[in-house]
């Protein structure tokens, strides 16, 4: 994944995606999403409500601008988090390894907001367990994980903030997955370029959904 | 070439030198009759050396109105005439002759026959008029099809075209000959001929030789019949009056005085417009199949017979002729869908809707005049009543009501305020842009009037959160609602504050002390419920109860620790279990917090671009949330006087408190609690990441000043909120409301739709909710409320009115047979099914496919089962004195009153060739039993048809 630096306002680009963060306080959303887009790991402080940064990418060709939208894990922000889930193409769910509440409440609370509040049926889910790197504390089993995202159906990963283990391809899995889906596609593009990416509105969909 | 070969060996002694060249066949001596006859036998050898499976590949045509019959055609010259030859058959039918259910040609019926020739003239009337042409036509046939050694029996059609009279002719192997003659009693059906005795005395006479003895003889002659009934029309003609009315009345949907019940009074859509029944009436056919019958007597008891006592019961529907026809000229949600469509178009190159309505005075373009037609201001003012004044107990309820799938349209829930707006205006005048603007401002300006006086909106919640999933007007409207609830809280102060108030935030409180955890993990369990905010709103909605309770509310907030509070304490909803303040031996209160600010999807948006413009800073954190965050400090500090930074974040986030005793994470608030009781302080100390010192959380710790929810500045200002909506809904775009009005009033048409009670047929269930998603990716290229729309789209949406009316026909069927069949519902599904089946093709794919023979008509048939014979003839109610004055009932066989509209009786002998007549000019013996005489009659009251066909051995 060629990254382009991100102070250039304004970049050319083929397609805009909006990812969501969301997963308990202090797993390292945060830490995540900065380690991925300016290569560096903090100790943050929490965050309030919501961050937001974007990144370009060029990825299998396109160049692509990345819309990352942190969410604070705080109950009392949820309310407001919801709006955050609409129009994502990307959703990455965010547990800690060696914290075990955390990985249990991606089924008890965070997927059932996704249902809740994505208004994308089509929305790419991935699953990331961070804090790798503390591998003694580790308490959730690599298989735990993939048996989760199977009976979600989402993509898996385990990576940390820390040492940057699988931090890029995290990103690079989920961003590509969205390059597949051409509903997504379409949606990404739609935006400002539509027209010079005349692509046909999601007519296909219609008359694969068999119908009328 | 048999027929040939007479002419041939005349000639051959001539042409004996010529032996040489094969297959010449020289026709210059032979006689133009001659001639004939073996163009007539070619073009039969051909035909059958082809076969039929092959003829249907080549270029056969399958008839109107049967799917298994085909025929073929030639063209043959004789003395100066054209005929033309036509072979009608059924290639995938190896069986039986046709029975009487399915479909079938005239001349199969009239003489039991499969395939058959029929060689007519090709002159206007397509009739040999003459009798000698006729059979000299047929014997001409006749020789052909014995030289080919073809069985098919071949019919000429004799007399005027209105008698259908035929002859025909057909070889039956060596020795047999079957002569078929039809003919038909157009008027004045002789009395005797009206009754089954004298039907049967005429196929008697046939061939018994004296009629004297006819009563003394014993034939066994076999008998069938069929009955085909037809529930009368209820009305008149229901239709023409209708329309008529609703061109007078502006057309407006409600019909003021429509005394007449409609069929579809009970079903959702009346409400906006009445629907042709498309299922006009019945047809039955009851079936006596095949008895013997002995004597005229025996007919007799037949005639009286009821039709209950038929063997078979069979059912179809006379549908609608406009079901058929897809041009737009049924009226319903589909047309007049397809009329916003159009004022979408038109609204695109507009700056404001009030563009189109001065363009009334300035009558500027005389195109648009023309059409386009505002309803008289009464009409106006019934809408605006029905939109704003009727009864408020309309249920809000709306989840329940809609179609799972169609809150993937972004439009306004089914009911609210917008979707009956919507509703409307494609019933406003013919839904014309002018119109539509016309009632836009008229309803802005009465919301305007709701927001001015505080008075509550009509059909919108004054709760929740704005659901980003509906459009942006509705999202606005339901942000103004809550606004102007606000405000109106506001402006009533503190009246009477008292009972009233104060029991939701007892009941608020006890469920907080009841639980030994914290408030994080109260709603945590929860959770399992719709959504875990609901916890915290009902918190908010306490909070705004103490606001306005606030002299009582300082009694209530501490009656376990009255003797420990020193300071005020202000705005607690109550102690957080046994949880204890770090620096003070005393309960954490937590506190009554704000309702989060609620925004619309632009409001979001604006966020959006105001971050993006800011670029992705490194410290950039919403400045909403900010504020959130310091007014739940303000409300925790002012509940809790004595605490610090770790207190709230103990209460707020938990997680980054860590507990000393046993090194984790306070993951466990029930047994932190425990231990905060035995020893105090309890020991721990903030997370690495939260005991920065620059950390922003406690930079706004120390700024927020310690202020109850209720003395706060809200963090969303009613006034100004509640202005902006309106401003919004003032300087609105044409197109963007027009667009928003599609997606709106698609939706909540189909979720009308959707109402209806159509017995749950799968079929059409499953269509709606193909509907549903067929919508929902057309419409999405209209949701992003940025973009222009070009053609393309409009053509789109165009589609998909064609396949709205589709379904919405096919709800109307599903409905009225639902309906027509409550008692018998297998006979619905079947008969829908059917329907559905013979329909689907003929809905294409909505891009104009008409060439699919649209001449076909559904007459699927479905056999009625015994149980239910009782259900479908109390369908055939007896006819009023009304309806019954002008007909005479003449024939028998009366169902509840109903007479038949059609009689149809075959009566057959047959004979053992050996035994029969014909024993002793045949030495042979043929094993087998064959027809020798068949009569097939056809009749009504005031016509007779009858067919003969008579085998003999000549």
């Amino acid at each position: 994944m060629e990254s382009s630096s991100s102070a250039s306002a304004a970049q050319e680009f083929d397609y805009l995606f909006k990812l969501l963060l969301i997963g308990d306080s202090g797993v390292g959303k945060s830490s995540l999403l900065l380690s991925f887009t300016s290569n560096t790991f903090e100790d943050l402080s929490p965050t309030i409500g919501v961050d937001f940064k974007v990144k370009y990418v060029t990825l299998g060709g396109k160049k692509l601008k990345l819309a990352i939208w942190d969410t604070a894990g705080q109950e009392r922000f949820r309310t407001l988090t919801s709006s955050y889930y609409r129009g994502a193409q990307g959703i990455i769910m965010v547990y800690d390894v060696t914290r075990r509440e955390t990985f249990t409440n991606l089924s008890d609370i965070w997927a059932k907001e996704i249902d809740l509040y994505s208004t994308n049926q089509d929305c790419i889910k991935m699953l990331v367990g961070n804090k790798v790197d503390k591998e003694s504390e580790r308490v959730v089993s690599k298989k735990e994980g993939i048996n989760f995202a199977r009976e979600y159906g989402c993509l898996f990963i385990e990576c940390s903030a820390k040492t940057r283990t699988n931090v890029e391809q995290c990103f690079e899995e989920l961003v590509l997955k969205i390059l597949e889906t051409p509903s997504l596609l379409a949606e990404g593009s739609a935006g400002v370029k539509k027209n010079i990416f005349k692509q046909k509105p999601p007519e296909t969909d219609a008359s694969t959904s068999g119908c009328c | 070439m048999a027929s040939t070969s007479n002419s041939q060996s005349s000639i051959q002694d001539d042409d004996d030198q010529e032996e040489e060249i094969e297959h010449f066949d020289d026709f210059t001596l032979a006689s133009s009759w001659e001639r004939f006859i073996s163009e007539i036998e070619a073009v039969c050898r051909q035909w059958l050396a082809t076969g039929p499976k092959n003829l249907v590949k080549k270029d056969a045509v399958c008839l109107d109105f049967s799917k298994n019959i085909y025929k073929v055609r030639s063209e043959l010259k004789y003395a100066m005439k054209n005929y033309s030859m036509e072979y009608y058959f059924e290639p995938f039918n190896d069986g039986k002759v046709a029975d009487w259910i399915s479909t079938s040609h005239d001349l199969q019926q009239s003489f039991g026959v499969k395939d058959f020739l029929v060689i007519a003239p090709q002159s206007a009337s397509g009739v040999v008029l003459d009798a000698p042409e006729a059979s000299k036509l047929l014997s001409a046939v006749s020789i052909a099809m014995s030289n080919s050694s073809s069985l098919w029996p071949a019919f000429v059609p004799v007399h005027d075209p209105s008698r259908r009279a035929y002859i025909g002719i057909q070889n039956m192997g060596t020795i047999f000959t079957r002569r078929f003659e039809a003919d038909r009693i157009g008027s004045q059906v002789p009395i005797k001929l009206m009754h089954l005795e004298g039907l049967y005395e005429l196929f008697v006479s046939k061939f018994a030789y004296s009629t004297v003895d006819l009563s003394m003889h014993l034939f066994k002659v076999h008998f069938r019949m069929k009955l085909t009934y037809r529930t009368l029309p209820t009305d008149d003609d229901p239709e023409v009056q209708q329309e008529s009315e609703f061109l007078e009345s502006g057309g407006h949907s409600e019909f003021e005085t429509h005394n007449k019940i409609q069929w579809d009074d009970d079903c959702p859509w009346s409400e906006w417009y009445s629907a042709e029944d498309p299922v006009k009436g019945l047809e039955l056919l009851a079936i006596w199949s095949e008895r013997t019958v002995d004597s005229s007597l025996d007919m007799a008891e037949l005639e009286n017979a009821s039709p209950l006592e038929a063997d078979k019961w069979f059912i179809f529907p006379n549908l609608s002729p406009h079901l058929e026809s897809s041009d737009g000229s049924t009226i319903g949600f589909a047309s007049q869908l397809r009329l916003l469509v159009n004022a979408l178009d038109s609204s695109l190159g507009a700056q404001f809707m009030e563009d189109f309505v001065s363009a009334v005075e300035n009558s500027g373009s005389d195109n648009m005049k023309s059409s386009a037609v505002i309803p008289p201001p009464t009409v106006l003012d019934r809408v605006l009543k029905d939109l704003f004044h009727e009864d408020a107990e309309v249920k809000l309820d709306f989840a329940d009501a809609e179609n799972k799938n169609s809150r993937a349209i972004k439009g306004a829930p089914l009911e609210s305020l917008f979707a009956q707006f919507c509703l409307h205006a494609l019933w406003f005048g013919n839904c014309n842009i002018r119109a539509i603007a016309v009632l836009w401002i008229e309803f802005v300006r009465e919301i305007r009037w709701c927001w001015e006086e505080s008075q509550p909106l009509p059909r919108m919640p004054t709760n929740g959160t704005v659901d980003l999933s509906t459009c942006l007007i509705y999202q606005k409207l339901h942000m103004l609602a809550i606004c102007i609830e606000k405000k109106h809280q506001e402006n009533k102060e503190h009246p009477d504050v008292g009972d009233k108030k104060t029991s939701p935030y007892i009941e608020g409180k006890a469920q907080i002390t009841k639980q030994s955890s914290s408030l994080l993990e109260v709603t945590e369990d929860s959770s399992g419920e719709r959504d875990s905010l609901t916890a915290r709103n009902d918190l908010g909605s306490h909070g705004v109860a103490t606001s306005l309770s606030n002299s009582e509310q300082q009694n209530f907030a501490s009656p376990t620790d009255t003797k420990l509070s020193e300071y005020i304490r202000m705005g607690s909803a109550g102690v957080v279990g046994s949880t204890m303040l770090l620096n003070s031996c005393q309960q954490m209160h937590a506190p009554f917090t704000q309702d989060p600010p609620l925004m619309t999807e632009d409001m979001h948006e604006e966020r959006l671009k105001a971050v993006e413009a800011f670029g992705d800073s490194f410290s950039f954190s919403a400045q909403l949330e900010k504020e959130i965050l310091s007014s739940d400090m303000s409300a925790f500090k002012a509940a809790n006087p004595d605490a610090v930074f770790e207190d709230f974040i103990r209460w707020h986030s938990p997680r980054d408190w860590e507990n000393d005793d046993n090194g984790e994470l306070a993951v466990s608030q029930a047994k932190a609690g425990e231990v905060s009781k035995n020893e105090w302080p309890p020991r721990g100390r903030l997370s690495e990441r939260m005991s920065d010192h620059g950390s922003s959380w406690r930079k706004i710790w120390n700024e927020a000043p310690s202020l109850p929810a209720f003395k706060q500045k809200p963090l969303l200002d009613p006034n100004r909120e509640g202005e902006k909506v309106l401003h919004y809904l003032e300087t609105m775009r044409p197109h963007q409301l027009l667009e928003q009005m599609v997606c709106t009033a698609f939706r909540a048409a189909a979720d009308t739709l959707n109402r209806t009670a159509f017995g749950g047929l799968k079929l059409m269930t499953s269509k709606l909710g193909q509907l549903c998603l067929t919508m929902a990716s057309t419409l999405k290229s209209l949701q992003r409320n940025s973009l222009s729309v070009d053609s393309e789209i409009i053509e789109d949406l165009t589609r998909l009115c064609v396949i709205f009316e589709h379904v919405e026909k096919l709800l109307t069927v599903a409905a009225s047979l639902h309906r027509k069949f409550l008692q018998a519902p297998r006979l619905s599904e079947a008969i829908f099914s059917d329907f559905y089946n013979f329909y689907l093709p003929k809905m294409g794919t909505g891009s104009g496919s008409h060439d699919i023979d649209k001449s076909q008509e559904f007459t699927k048939k479905q056999q009625i089962m015994a149980r239910e014979k009782e259900v479908v003839a109390s369908m055939f109610t007896p006819p009023t004195a009304n309806q019954s004055w002008r007909k005479v009932l003449s024939l028998g066989n009366l169902l509840n009153g109903h007479e038949p509209i059609l009689r149809e009786i075959i009566f057959s002998k047959r004979d053992h060739v050996s035994g029969g007549y014909y024993a002793g000019s045949y030495a042979g013996g043929y094993p087998q039993e064959i027809e020798t005489y068949r009569m097939y009659l056809c009749g009504t009251s005031n016509d007779l048809r009858v067919a003969l066909a008579v085998a003999s051995c000549d």
